[in-house]
């Protein structure tokens, strides 16, 4: 049985190491919009909906949307509810044929080819071409080729553009470790020991949290698959590879983590639980996205700030990779104010916010320019392990239409490990249970 | 006062004290359950966050209700609720008072039995088609989806409440009315409804009551203007241990009303359902 | 939801002239007809849907049968049948016996008593959604009160809705809470009714409070009992805020009951063909037991 060696689609490397001397030089913009010759005001005095998912990226346009309102006088009614609740109305609401907003996110690893078959995106290349709806200076080339490549859809359209594109990494906390006289695991094995000589639930310090709930924890044993070298599905051989026995080494692996280092009820966390029992000092490790370090570093919600460290995903037995998840924003195909709505885009994806995005620590950076920025606020690790993280990216979950059934059923093989079932029966039932669910897919 | 008195005495007040502490005991679950919600709104994140908990703080804080308000339209739903569960109640009690009557005289049963069907039936059932239906026809984005689906809630009640109450009326001012050439409609509105005010409030506001707490139709249906409160508070939860206080406080802001009208309409519930007897 | 049961005064007159009783149904036609389109119509469309292939967005195509025999060999299904049952189970007979239990309680006269009574009945009419959200905070296993309150009593923190063996028992804890007054509502109205002479001679021969409990009190009331167990039985099957809001359905399966298995096929994957299938057999599991019940209830009825 082969597998799927994947080109990481990561970075283009060469681009930014040049990038450093180029582009401090060029075209940085102050945050401020240049009052050139495109019409901002176009559209004075609509009001649009955006219905994206509660997350730093969210915090970070709320922060700054009256200055998106005073530039374009169009009206912003934003909501970003958890994201749960939030993908299951989107899709409800798309379903419909009418849904309730204009602007909204869509999480690629999940929902990329669903929204393709649905064409409930609009493809933006008409108004990205169109020069009196796109100001001359967002500069498509600026964003990162991963970040495109995730965007464009397998027939050409592009239905969203790049807001956040997340690698998976290792919190680690730097003052447990100390403790302890540890350093920072660069392997799997290391990784455990760690958590094992940490982990002392009497006093209630535990060596290691992450995503247990079902749905929300398939994206974990993928990312733990990538130290294996392999993929959860080969799109050529349109095969399953969830049975074989690197997947089952990784389940066990996860398995090991969770019911032998973790704090009690991590079976119901997903990351937000995670990271808030990891900001409450008292978890030795968390592997999940790099997009949620926000709140670490800040002092009215995290008890560890500047004890944060952030490690790239440490070597596996056969590889070293990041598993890359990402979000894109993108305009309602139904909707009637696409103009305005793709001002909100355009301006959500420009190189001020995004800049601002990267530079305040509330997102990795979609664009190039935004590693350039002289403002960099950010934790300085973090933004290097995000660098590094991308060279090694490959993306964590199949491209395939059933995610939501495939996190479902993978997600309840894994936390009925949790309760002491066997990996490699857990895996190979919910593969044939999968299986049919996939064929139909494919063929439809 | 001889020994056998005295004896009769000491276990009348064994009785009592028993029978008190039965009552704390079946009251304190309630009891302690809100009280502690009420804690919960009313302290800081960091009082919220602490073990051993902590009951009663030293500060307490408005802060969780203000970040209520703040975070969504809470006022705009307490309208929308409003709306839905009196649009759907007045609906309710415009058809089903009438029709709890007829039921009830002409000792149709079976009818009734009819309406059981609607309480048996899985929500969710009514959900997928009306949507599609709702959707077909362009209201998706109105309340109006919201006030129709509410009447599978309050429609029951009403005629059920109704039923009991009209088989407890007797018959015989209306026989009479109808013997002097009244018609039956004249001797409904005129003689029998307005005596069955208690029975229309009791049904009124068990239907308000009922549509109030109603969820699952909400989150499907309702769209980010035309939310009712508890779609809004479920849309607050996620386990993050940092946001309790404002959890905690909107579940209050939203169960409130209900529990004020309970306070209201306990006594007629109870007297209805003891009077005459329950025997259906 | 929560009706009281139609009641029937002991001395009403027979049915009115027969010739009235046609004109009396035409009351009822409004309310009919509103019935048949918001409960007979997704009715109907539901049995349609039930016989399709059919997603969401997607076209349609007849299957006749399929869906159900998908279902009959579906090993999920079938976990959450019983998941259902036991739930049901333990939903019903709890509330049923405290309900009971606190009706003859409130059935005395005590000081007071309508204040008390009100606040037993507070659970039953607030809002399930939010009761549900304050009671996952409680049962968070490290800062949540109820760990707390069985630490002070020596018995070890317990992981309540994270674990597969005790999710099911802590959503019953809640259900239990919340439902427990309306079984008292119902027997109490049955308590009500009990005639005083029996109690009088009992008195007199010198019966005890348990005696006559067990003899006079019990077999008269066991058909509001029923009546109540009935009721339970009906909300416990479709029982839907609560475990939504505190488990949805997990840790993995172990709390899905057949009413979060519907909801998961039809808003959570869109087959909405095969969860009217679902729709039509969770209908008739429910008025098997409902019909079960007053059968029971026929048999025990005195005149």
């Amino acid at each position: 049985m082969s597998k799927q060696r994947n080109d990481p689609d990561s970075l283009d490397r060469r681009r930014l190491l040049q990038g450093g001397a180029a582009f401090a030089a060029e075209l940085w913009l102050p945050p401020v919009f240049a009052q050139g010759s495109f019409d901002w005001k176009k559209f004075k005095g609509e009001k649009i909906e955006v219905y994206l998912v509660k997350s730093p990226r969210a915090d970070l346009l709320t922060k700054y949307q009256k200055e998106f309102e005073d530039m374009t006088g169009i009206t912003v009614g934003f909501e970003a509810p958890p994201e749960q609740q939030q993908r299951q109305k989107q899709v409800i609401d798309f379903t419909s044929g009418k849904p309730g907003f204009d602007v909204t996110s869509t999480a690629w690893h999940v929902q990329k080819r669903l929204f393709a078959k649905g064409k409930w995106l609009e493809d933006l290349r008409p108004m990205i071409a169109d020069p009196t709806l796109t100001s001359p200076d967002f500069d498509m080339p600026d964003f990162l080729k991963a970040g495109m490549t995730y965007s464009t859809q397998a027939d050409g359209r592009v239905d969203s553009l790049p807001l956040n594109i997340d690698y998976f990494m290792l919190y680690w906390n730097k003052q447990l470790f100390a403790d302890k006289g540890l350093k920072e695991p660069q392997t799997y094995d290391e990784m455990v020991a760690a958590a094992k000589a940490i982990h002392d639930p009497k006093n209630g310090v535990y060596g290691f949290v992450n995503r247990g709930l079902k749905n929300a924890n398939v994206v974990t044993w993928t990312a733990l698959l990538l130290g294996w070298d392999q993929l959860t599905y080969d799109p050529k051989q349109q095969k399953l590879l969830t049975d074989t026995p690197d997947a089952i080494a990784a389940a066990a692996l996860y398995k090991q983590l969770n019911t032998e280092f973790a704090p009690p009820g991590v079976i119901g966390f997903n990351w937000m639980e995670s990271l808030s029992a990891f900001s409450q000092g008292k978890v030795g490790m968390w592997i999940d996205g790099v997009g949620w370090a926000p709140p670490l570093e800040d002092p009215t919600k995290s008890k560890i700030v500047g004890k944060v460290g952030y490690g790239v995903m440490p070597r596996g037995p056969k590889a070293r990779k990041a598993a890359v998840y990402g979000d894109g924003i993108g305009v309602a195909s139904t909707s009637k104010k696409k103009g305005p709505a793709w001002f909100y885009v355009q301006w959500a994806t420009g190189k001020v916010i995004q800049a601002r995005m990267l530079g305040e620590g509330m997102g990795s950076g979609v664009r190039q320019s935004s590693y350039q920025s002289k403002d960099i606020k950010a934790n300085r690790e973090w933004i290097n392990c995000m660098v590094e993280s991308a060279k090694i990216g490959v993306p964590g979950l199949p491209e395939i239409i059933p995610v939501t059934e495939f996190r479902d059923v993978f997600g309840i093989a894994l936390t009925n490990m949790f309760a002491g079932a066997d990996p490699a029966t857990e895996l190979k039932k919910a593969t044939i249970e999968f299986q049919p669910i996939l064929d139909k897919s494919e063929k439809t | 006062m001889d020994l056998s008195q005295f004896g009769w005495q000491v276990r009348h007040y064994v009785r009592r004290a028993g029978l008190a502490f039965a009552v704390a005991v079946m009251v304190s679950p309630a009891v302690l359950f809100f009280l502690w919600m009420l804690s919960l709104a009313f302290k800081t994140e960091v009082d919220n966050a602490a073990y051993p908990p902590v009951f009663i703080p030293d500060r307490l804080t408005f802060a969780n209700f203000e970040s209520v308000f703040k975070a969504s339209p809470f006022f705009q739903y307490f309208i929308n609720t409003v709306i839905v569960s009196g649009g759907a109640t007045a609906l309710a009690l415009l058809l089903g008072v009438p029709a709890g009557y007829g039921i009830s005289r002409a000792n149709a049963k079976g009818l009734a039995v009819g309406v059981l069907i609607a309480r048996i039936t899985p929500g969710l059932s009514y959900l997928i088609p009306l949507f599609i239906l709702f959707q077909f026809v362009g209201l998706t984005g109105t309340l109006w989806p919201l006030v129709i689906i509410h009447l599978v809630i309050t429609l029951p009640i009403v005629v059920w409440v109704m039923i009991g109450f009209f088989d407890t009326l007797p018959a015989q001012l209306e026989e009479a009315a109808i013997m002097d050439g009244c018609s039956e409609w004249q001797a409904f509105r005129y003689i029998a409804l307005p005596l069955s005010r208690p029975g229309i409030v009791v049904s009124a506001i068990l239907s308000v009551i009922f549509s109030w707490n109603n969820f699952i139709f909400g989150v499907v249906l309702a769209g980010r203007e035309t939310r009712t409160l508890p779609v809004a508070v479920y849309n607050v939860l996620s386990f993050d241990q940092l946001s309790w206080g404002p959890l905690a406080a909107a579940g209050l802001l939203v169960t409130l009303p209900v529990l004020i009208l309970t306070v209201f309409v306990q006594r007629d519930i109870v007297a209805g359902m003891t009077a005459g007897g329950v025997k259906n | 939801m929560s009706g009281s049961p139609a009641g029937r005064a002991l001395d009403a007159t027979p049915a009115m002239h027969e010739t009235h009783h046609r004109r009396y149904l035409r009351f009822a036609w409004p309310a009919l007809a509103v019935s048949l389109a918001v409960i007979l119509f997704p009715w109907l469309f539901t049995l349609f849907m039930s016989v399709q292939d059919w997603k969401v967005g997607q076209d349609h195509a007849f299957t006749g049968l399929e869906n159900y025999l998908l279902l009959a060999r579906d090993q999920r299904f079938r976990e959450a049948i019983l998941h259902t049952l036991w739930f049901t189970l333990l939903a019903v007979l709890l509330p049923v016996v405290f309900g009971t239990a606190a009706a003859v309680i409130f059935h005395q006269r005590f000081p007071l008593r309508g204040f008390f009574r009100g606040i037993f009945m507070m659970p039953m009419m607030a809002t399930p959604v939010a009761i549900a959200v304050v009671w996952t905070m409680m049962f968070n296993p490290q800062i949540g009160v109820l760990n707390y309150l069985l630490s002070l009593v020596g018995i070890a923190p317990q992981m309540w809705v994270f674990h597969q063996d005790t999710v099911i028992p802590s959503l019953v804890l809640v259900e239990v809470w919340q439902w427990t007054p309306l079984v008292m509502l119902i027997v109490l109205g049955g308590l009500s009714a009990l005639p005083t002479e029996p109690y009088e001679s009992a008195i007199i021969d010198g019966a005890g409070w348990w005696q006559m409990f067990r003899h006079i009190t019990y077999p008269l009331v066991l058909p509001f009992i029923i009546v109540a167990a009935i009721v339970r039985g009906i909300d416990a099957l479709k029982a839907f805020d609560t475990i939504f809001v505190i488990s949805q359905g997990g840790p993995g399966t172990a709390s899905e009951t057949i009413n979060m298995y519907l909801y998961l096929q039809a808003f959570a994957f869109y087959k909405v063909g095969f969860a009217s299938a679902v729709v039509v057999v969770f209908f008739v599991l429910i008025l098997a037991l409902t019909l079960v019940l007053l059968w029971m209830r026929e048999r025990t009825k005195w005149t």
